[in-house]
């Protein structure tokens, strides 16, 4: 078994991963809360958004100009799927919803493949003017970038959970969310709600994009299935609270990261978002926490 | 549903607007390709040698009937061979467009494979059955050797690949132009041997055939009496931070870190490591071939040169002057459209298969069958691709090493720079110890 | 979504009727007898024709993309018991299919027992595992049963990435890392070539239907019918509903486990890189586009999932416009085709005859008035 001394420097890359699970979490859970659809997509569509933005850059364009077109992709995309499937799927199940955003996911995931092609040994990558430079703690070196992904984490999830609960617009997308057709009656212009919480969506993702591109890699495969990983954040957290969607984020990458210097646990780490999901469901349903799920209200 | 009436205007305006953006991304995909392309083979003018050097009747089109090769490369998200078959293709293009093999043009049919065995073995017998292929030439694939070793055994080919499975290099029926995981990472470790470092950490991805990876730096380690740590890592890595800390501890300031993953893998860990910023904190570090491209090189920056060393197989691309270099470079750009990843050693590969396949079919004096094309693979010999460090041999042997001599290269603003020139792999290994065995040491390459 | 359907959905939106379920398939009683006849008369006649006629019509390429549809017909089969019949969503059951393969491909390097004892032992085992796995997750619903099955693949897949598939070592895993050459997985004696094995994995795959179809017409059928109409209304009448539903899931992961050691055979060589975690959504995908409510669905899936992108392929069609296909497709089916293909094609047929029927009777009968 290692000693203290060992895990320290775990410490602080688990704290940044849990900042890349709270990125895709928190986005996946303020769609779900506004729209009541699990976007499987929300990685693809940032993962394509910071390979335009790569291109872009590399074909001499300025930084934020791609950063900027990553965003817009994120935005643009989301809302067209979103105005397109949205109103068709209304009516269907959470999973129907949940599996037509993973045809979404698919045609992004070709096209990347196709435009971008890892052939010949290409790789590539996006670095933020905040990499390499940091500070020490002890023997444990902090960058910058670390930093940043766990203030956007939480800036985020601050900034979200209270637009959800404060302003009119957020009040619309949760009552949407949980009943479409008596939010309807209500006078609330469906629509235009609706709309606007897809764009939202697409600008996190947009920003998660180039963020996750920089702190895990600017790669199709990894950033497009990183959902389901993040996805343990968001369930932990019933889908509900962006609060307990970033800490449960934040939980399981500290554990993951901690068992890493654990030589009989470290190929099994991958296992740590999975496992804590489906022991926190378990728990959750033993005390019909979410016995009366969604699709029974 | 008076919404619903009302909003499809919008609906479709917002519906172009996806489509404009995709269409403009797909321009971005594009043009970004073609700029990389560039940056790779930028260096000496092809004016000394044109592509009709590559045939034996420049300018003169094969019309007789096709010679039917065959190729299986995997091709799926994050791991893409097609460059090497491509490149084959591009040469022999160029062959079949001044003379062909005494006037016979080479049909080359390329099957994608993505790490499914049920299909790899449906590909073989396409490739025999339908398309009545005569050779296979430029395999590339994670696992194609294990799965059709036996089928080709059957059947008499002779394989000419670049092998990343055991079986590749362990039987009768196939040969590879380059060394594979194994005894590239080989000449990583041994790299870092000769530099002293008082510890070995080899870190690989968790794919098949980790553990016969694994034994030869494990033997070359234990013989120069210096520890070695083996770590794999599930791919793709989400936690590169973690990866990087973890190999950087185990080492120790003396110590070298030796990976062995694709580039995009690799890219990620090294650069986590520069990001945290402890990339010094161990002696140096090591890379097998897939490390060797200038992608690598132009993402990592100025920290790792003289700092990362990666084994290489081929002569570097980069400002060689050779008559052999000079065509790829020239072939290339009269032929390569295909090649998505340029110049580089990928390509080289292709480059190098192709050659060795043209050379053997020329010697055939007659009918182009299964028996004739794969007795004049196996019989060549001492061949100079003008690529490697030593002479290529197929030859009756019960296992294939041929490449086993090698450079180190590191990365020097933005292109990779020879570090050490060609070095035999150690017989350490026991099983280039059993190849030097029954086929000997091959001469080097002039 | 038919008329009558519709209405019950909005009139009572539980999750079956929200995925347009439909009611369950009228009963042969309620069929005609010589429809019933007829549709048994074809169904066997497709089946001889399958394994007498096509190994030898086909190329061997299409031979070996056949077995895999066989093996998929049967695991979508599984897949689409739960969905279509309990209202139960698994998005784990390209796990199971690996747990299947993995204890066949054990078995078969470890003992000389006979083919079928294998399968079943793979199944069992199989159904062993998917119980105890599933049983605690049977108390969610919904979403929540989906995403913890899509979580508990997650797991199985980490694990199966580090163990790895047995490769004729030694030990409780039989997986030798350091193999220089990896024997092949073994087949029966009387199936050892692609074509012999295609006809062996089709009876099997027709086994596993069999089972299935008897299932559905017996006792866990209505059963299960009822708990998809209404979960307190079949606890009302007196049906164990945890019991038929664990039965359900036994019933699917056994016939998943069997595939899991067809699939073994088939490939000879297995390798944890090829069960991904997102294939089980993928496949769920699949399922949905063919249709989760009738067997066909499941041979149709089978199809999709297998053949189309072997026939693609050999088009010299990228796999990467083959998954912008199944993303389409999976848009397309979940949009404007609830039932799926399997039931929305004869539907468009029935109206095309109809309507070739309608003009030819219209034809006719101006013929007899210009008579």
């Amino acid at each position: 078994m290692p000693g203290w001394q060992d895990f320290q420097p775990f410490i602080v890359s688990g704290l940044a991963l849990g900042g890349v699970y709270a990125l895709s979490g928190v986005g996946m859970v303020v769609l779900y809360q506004a729209t009541g659809v699990v976007y499987l997509a929300f990685g693809a569509v940032g993962a394509m958004g910071a390979l335009i933005a790569w291109s872009l850059t590399d074909a001499g364009a300025p930084g934020w100009a791609g950063w900027l077109a990553c965003v817009a992709f994120g935005a643009v995309v989301t809302l067209a799927y979103g105005m397109v499937f949205g109103p068709a799927l209304a009516k269907r199940d959470p999973l129907v919803k949940a599996t037509a955003t993973l045809g979404l996911t698919l045609v992004l995931f070709g096209l990347m493949d196709l435009l971008w092609t890892t052939s010949g040994g290409q790789a590539r990558s996006i670095t933020l003017p905040t990499d390499g430079s940091g500070f020490g703690i002890g023997q444990v070196q902090v960058d910058w970038t670390q930093v940043i992904s766990l203030a956007v984490g939480i800036a985020i999830a601050v900034a979200t959970g209270l637009f959800l609960r404060l302003t009119k617009l957020g009040t619309a997308m949760r009552a949407m969310a949980n009943d479409r057709e008596i939010t309807a009656t209500l006078g609330v212009p469906v629509r235009r709600v609706e709309a606007a919480a897809w764009l939202g969506c697409g600008v996190l993702a947009g920003v998660a994009g180039i963020l996750l591109a920089d702190l895990v890699a600017l790669d199709a495969t990894t950033l497009t299935f990183l959902v389901i990983s993040s996805l343990a954040a968001a369930l932990i957290a019933r889908l509900r609270s962006i609060t307990l969607t970033f800490l449960a984020a934040i939980v399981v990458g500290l554990v993951h990261d901690l068992l890493t210097p654990v030589q009989s646990l470290t190929n099994y780490r991958d296992m740590t978002p999975f496992v804590l999901a489906a022991v926190a469901l378990l728990v959750l349903s033993r005390h019909r926490a979410i016995a009366r799920s969604r699709e029974e209200a | 549903m008076r919404t619903r009436e009302h909003a499809s205007g919008a609906r479709l305006a917002i519906a172009l607007a996806a489509a404009i953006a995709v269409v403009a991304a797909a321009g971005c995909g594009s043009t970004s390709s073609n700029t990389s392309k560039g940056q790779g083979g930028s260096t000496p003018s092809a004016t000394t040698v044109d592509t009709s050097q590559c045939g034996t009747k420049p300018g003169v089109k094969a019309t007789g009937t096709p010679i039917a090769l065959g190729g299986i490369v995997t091709d799926q998200p994050g791991t893409s061979f097609t460059d090497i078959a491509n490149m084959a293709n591009a040469y022999f293009t160029c062959v079949n467009a001044n003379g062909g093999i005494n006037g016979h043009p080479i049909k080359y049919y390329i099957e994608t494979e993505q790490t499914n065995p049920a299909q790899i073995a449906g590909e073989a017998t396409q490739l025999v059955q339908a398309d009545h292929v005569v050779g296979i030439v430029g395999n590339t694939s994670i696992i194609e050797c294990s799965v059709d070793h036996s089928y080709w055994q059957k059947l008499g080919f002779y394989i000419i690949d670049s092998g990343i499975a055991p079986e590749c290099w362990s039987t009768p029926n196939s040969s590879a132009v380059n060394m594979g995981p194994r005894y590239s990472s080989d000449g990583a470790v041994q790299y870092a041997l000769s530099q002293h470092a008082s510890k070995i950490v080899f870190d690989q991805s968790n794919v098949p055939g980790t553990g016969y990876i694994a034994a030869g730096p494990a033997a070359l380690a234990a013989a120069a009496h210096v520890p070695i740590v083996q770590l794999t890592e599930n791919v793709p890595i989400s936690d590169a931070d973690s990866v990087a800390i973890k190999e950087v501890d185990d080492a120790g300031p003396d110590g070298a870190v030796v990976l062995n993953f694709t580039p995009p893998e690799a890219l990620v860990i090294l650069q986590a490591a520069q990001k945290l910023g402890i990339e010094d904190r161990v002696k140096l570090w090591g890379c097998s071939t897939p490390c060797d491209t200038d992608f690598l090189a132009k993402s990592l920056g100025p920290k790792w040169n003289s700092k990362l060393f990666v084994n290489a197989e081929l002569t570097p691309a980069d400002g060689t002057n050779t008559t052999t270099m000079n065509l790829y470079r020239a072939i290339f750009a009269q032929y390569g459209k295909a090649v998505s990843g340029g110049i580089g050693s990928f390509s080289q590969f292709g480059f190098a298969e192709a050659e060795v396949a043209v050379h053997a079919l020329e010697t055939i004096n007659g009918a182009y069958t299964v028996q004739s094309v794969n007795a004049a693979f196996k019989a060549v010999q001492d061949f100079n691709t003008g690529m490697l460090c030593q002479l290529w041999t197929y030859g009756s042997y019960p296992m294939h090493i041929p490449n086993n001599e090698d450079y180190t290269v590191t990365p020097d603003n933005g292109k990779m720079v020879t570090a050490r020139g060609c070095t035999q792999i150690s017989s350490v290994d026991p099983q280039i110890a059993a190849y030097r065995k029954v086929a000997g040491v091959a001469k080097a390459a002039p | 979504m038919a008329g009558g359907t519709g209405l019950l959905a909005r009139a009572r939106p539980r999750l079956a009727q929200r995925l347009a379920l439909r009611r369950p398939l009228r009963g042969p009683q309620r069929r005609h007898r010589g429809a019933a006849a007829a549709q048994a008369a074809v169904t066997a006649a497709l089946l001889l024709f399958t394994l007498l006629a096509l190994p030898e019509l086909l190329s061997l390429y299409y031979i070996d993309a056949m077995t895999q549809v066989a093996v998929y017909s049967v695991v979508a089969l599984g897949l689409g018991v739960l969905v279509g019949r309990v209202g139960l969503v698994s998005l784990g059951q390209v796990a199971v299919l690996a747990i299947g393969a993995w204890v066949a491909a054990r078995l078969l390097f470890a003992t000389a027992q006979p083919y079928p004892l294998i399968l079943l032992e793979a199944g069992l085992i199989t159904m062993a595992a998917g119980t105890v796995i599933g049983l605690p997750a049977l108390r969610l619903r919904g979403l929540y049963l989906a995403l913890i099955t899509l979580m508990l693949a997650g797991a199985i897949t980490v694990v199966l990435a580090t163990t790895n598939f047995p490769n004729g070592g030694h030990g409780f895993l039989g997986y030798n890392g350091g193999s220089v050459h990896i024997p092949a997985i073994r087949r029966p004696g009387i199936a050892g070539s692609d074509p012999a094995y295609f006809r062996y994995a089709v009876v099997v795959a027709a086994l596993m239907f069999l089972l299935a179809g008897a299932h559905l017409r017996t006792r866990p059928g209505r059963a299960w019918a009822a708990i998809r109409r209404s979960e307190p209304a079949a606890l009302a009448a007196g049906i164990n509903t945890t019991f038929y539903k664990l039965w359900a899931l036994a019933l699917a992961s056994f016939i998943t486990g069997v595939a899991g050691g067809v699939l073994a055979g088939a490939v000879q060589y297995l390798y944890s890189i090829d069960f991904p975690t997102y294939y089980s959504i993928t496949l769920l995908a699949v399922v949905l586009m063919g249709g989760a409510y009738s067997l066909w669905g499941a041979v149709v899936a089978g199809l999709l999932y297998q053949l189309l992108p072997a026939l693609l392929h050999n088009w010299g069609v990228s796999a990467d416009w083959l998954t912008i296909v199944f993303g389409v497709g999976v848009l397309q089916v979940l949009t404007t085709a609830p039932a799926g293909l399997a039931e929305q094609v004869p539907r468009d047929l029935r109206r095309l005859a109809r309507l070739a029927r309608r003009l030819g009777r219209g034809k006719e009968a101006g013929e007899v008035t210009a008579r």
